[in-house]
């Protein structure tokens, strides 16, 4: 998967605008949006919310995650647990990319908020790198992993199953008169 | 007529419309330009975008657009001329004009279908009123007619005493009209001998914006750009400069108080804009100091760089302010912060001493990212070296394609590229004034000052743009004027020409009003060079929007000047 897919798939999620213009509901085929009037708060999907921004007829609300302190207690949590740590928002990456690409002047703290999301993925990736790695060193047959996001799974994937299959290649070619001796060249 | 409700008027008039936009090629209309497709692109209005050099690509470009599109926005051009006479348009056709050309055309004042103006009124335009140029001549017709009639029957003793007083009414009549055409031929000579320019375009559309309430932080920069553009060319007085800066500072406080506070603070990337007391040293900031002072036009008039005399007081200038030639030769940015931080207050008092009042000057500055700060005036040059660059490849619409998009803030390599042609414009703009004032080029011919670029002159082909032209040539007149001792010299106005095109033969001729601190910018050369044109049948071309810029064969240099001579004298 493309990360621009996973970002695309993020679109999907909602945010809260404050329009200032008025227009009846609207019937999408994926809902409804609600009535629009100007100085109400109404909640849309990313997408929208980006596009109406950049032709400034709204004004974009930060999630309720998107928040210093809060960000701050979630990257103290992260680095002290060694699995993974419930996150605020399955596409947290994605979101906080493009609300502070886009809207970064209703957001208040922009700038310490993008740090403290980065601080967050890195450990998180680091986690996950570790934990990849003892997979396949160790050898081990299965493995949990709780509260991933579909960004940092996409990140790993296909590392994790390229090294399993050639793993599994080396493996099997070890074990002499093995039936599965297919060597594919790539 | 001149539009007074914009939003209404205008606005909400093309904005379910295709519109073609026609836009002159100076910055104050490509920061119009910019400002209008925001607003359009907001609104998701469909235009075509066709930059126009001369009459004749407004007239082409007219031609091919007329059928698909019945709106059409001019940008600084169009409003001095008889619009309607020259494109013939349709009826159907509605034109509006936002130009700061003046005087306004006397015939797209007073038209009321198709030309809609969008100038403010207050703007100090002294148009003469309808009755002093129009008048119904119906009356006249059918009074003559009736006389005549009564003339051809058998005059018998009544009818001629009828008759005689007809014929006294019918010739008091006539010297009324006689008179009264005198009357107007004289207003609008008086009216249309001046050309001067009005409010800059870019501001008039941030207006719009602004009733909109669409108004961004990128508009309210362009807005500023644009002003500072007709500061940089010259185009307005002193006065109307500061007293549009004062309204730009409202916007701009208006802005700012809205979004930061103490808790709140911006991201570092959203786009800062302040007012600056700034020096009138050009693309210091980007350049180093010592080269700034020596290729601005202030600071090398007024200590005569061109001299060894001239030198000498400069490094004298640096020594009196503390500050090491090392550093000061050096980029800007690389320099100590001990010697950047007071720079100015430093610089304006030494400057006191040497008899540069006014090296400081009230202009805006943006900020934004971490390492991006400009001035208003490095955009103007930057912009302008831009849109009228001498590389070989491009066409004036490529050219007029980069300087716009080197306007907004995610061309930043764009922007440098044209600060950098801009350092060599300035370059060769001093180069140039200093060989002119060594070998005493400018010469007077009695009424005006008169200057000749050669062939073979260095950088001669970045003088074949009018823009560049203009600049050069104010920045010669004023040098001259610190260094010649003739008092009544000084008065006089420049007229300056330069090869244009080799193989066609033809240079171009520019003409500027004399040099004074008060002067009220005024050029009366558009009139001046049409005149002397038509008394010597010479071949010239008046193409530019601006009338006081005219191309002229080679050979026929001569006699045109003489004519000029004679017609100024």
């Amino acid at each position: 998967m493309d990360p621009s897919e996973v970002e695309f798939l993020a679109e999907k999620e909602v945010v809260k605008i404050i329009p200032n213009f008025s227009l009846d509901k609207v019937y999408l085929i994926g809902g409804d949006l609600g009535p629009f009037n100007p100085g109400l708060p109404v909640d849309v999907p990313v997408w929208l919310a980006l596009n109406l921004k950049q032709r400034q007829k709204c004004r974009i609300v930060p999630p309720d995650w998107m928040d210093v302190e809060k960000l701050e207690e979630m990257r103290e949590l992260e680095r002290k647990e060694n699995t993974f740590t419930p996150v605020p928002s399955p596409y947290y990456m994605e979101l906080t990319k493009l609300l502070l690409n886009h809207a970064s002047d209703n957001i208040p703290k922009a700038d310490e908020i993008r740090t403290l999301v980065k601080d967050i993925w890195d450990t998180r990736i680091a986690k996950l790198r570790l934990s990849a790695d003892s997979f396949i060193t160790q050898q081990e047959a299965h493995a949990k992993l709780d509260n991933l996001t579909l960004m940092e799974i996409n990140t790993i994937r296909t590392f994790l199953l390229d090294s399993l299959n050639c793993m599994y290649k080396l493996r099997s070619n070890l074990q002499p008169g093995s039936s599965k001796g297919q060597f594919t060249d790539y | 007529m001149f539009v007074t409700d914009i939003r209404k008027d205008f606005y909400e008039v093309v904005a379910n419309q295709r519109v073609a936009l026609l836009v002159a090629p100076d910055i104050d209309a490509l920061c119009a330009c910019k400002i209008l497709q925001a607003l359009f692109h907001c609104d998701q209005v469909q235009y075509t975008l066709v930059p126009v050099t001369r009459w004749q690509d407004l007239d082409t470009a007219f031609l091919e657009h007329k059928e698909q599109f019945r709106y059409f926005v001019l940008i600084n051009c169009g409003a001095n001329v008889d619009l309607l006479e020259m494109l013939q348009p349709d009826d159907d056709s509605i034109f509006f004009i936002c130009d700061t050309h003046r005087p306004v055309d006397v015939v797209n004042v007073y038209n009321d279908t198709q030309i809609k103006l969008l100038i403010k009124q207050d703007d100090d335009l002294g148009v003469p009123s309808y009755d002093d140029i129009f008048r119904d001549d119906e009356d006249e017709e059918g009074d003559d007619s009736g006389n005549e009639s009564d003339e051809g029957s058998e005059p018998s003793g009544k009818r001629r005493r009828f008759d005689e007083g007809a014929v006294e009414r019918r010739i008091e009549r006539q010297r009324a009209k006689r008179e009264w055409e005198a009357r107007r031929r004289e207003i609008l000579f008086d009216y249309e001998q001046y050309e001067y320019h009005g409010t800059s375009a870019a501001m008039m559309f941030f207006e719009l914006a602004w009733v909109l309430t669409k108004d961004t932080k990128d508009m309210l920069w362009w807005a500023v750009i644009g002003l500072t553009d007709q500061w940089v060319h010259d185009k307005i007085t002193h006065m109307k400069y500061v007293t549009d800066i004062a309204t730009m500072q409202r916007h701009v406080s208006r802005h700012n108080h809205r979004n930061e506070d103490e808790e709140n603070s911006l991201s570092i990337d959203c786009m800062r804009i302040s007012f600056e007391y700034d020096l009138r040293l050009s693309l210091y900031q980007h350049w180093s100091l010592y080269e700034s002072i020596c290729n601005s036009c202030y600071t090398s008039c007024s200590f005569k760089l061109w001299t060894l005399n001239g030198q000498k007081k400069l490094q004298e200038f640096l020594a009196d302010m503390g500050l090491p030639l090392k550093q000061v030769r050096q980029k800007f940015n690389s320099m100590d912060m001990s010697i950047k931080e007071n720079l100015r207050d430093v610089i304006e008092e030494s400057s006191n001493k040497y008899g540069m009042k006014d090296i400081r000057i009230q202009t805006f500055g943006v900020h934004f990212g971490f390492k991006n700060r400009f001035l208003a005036s490095d955009m103007v040059h930057a912009a302008a070296a831009l849109l009228e660059s001498t590389e070989k490849e491009d066409s004036d619409s490529d050219n007029f394609i980069k300087a716009l998009d080197s306007l907004s803030r995610s061309n930043l390599e764009r922007l440098h590229s044209g600060i950098e042609l801009a350092k060599k414009k300035l370059m060769a703009i001093q180069q140039t004034v200093a060989s002119c004032i060594c070998t005493n080029l400018i010469l007077s011919q009695g009424p005006f000052l008169y200057c000749y670029l050669m062939e073979g002159t260095p950088d001669v082909k970045l003088f074949a743009k009018p823009m560049a032209l203009t600049l050069l040539c104010k920045y010669l007149l004023k040098a001259f004027v610190h260094s010649t001792r003739n008092k009544r010299c000084k008065l006089l106005p420049l007229i300056m020409a330069a090869p244009k095109d080799v193989e066609k033969g033809t240079v171009i001729v520019v003409g500027i009003p004399p040099e004074s601190e008060t002067s009220d910018k005024k050029n009366f050369f558009g009139r001046a060079f049409e005149k002397a044109a038509e008394s010597t049948s010479s071949r010239t071309l008046h193409d530019h929007f601006d009338t006081s810029i005219i191309e002229l064969k080679t050979e026929d240099r001569s006699k045109f000047l003489d004519a000029l001579i004679t017609l100024l004298s």
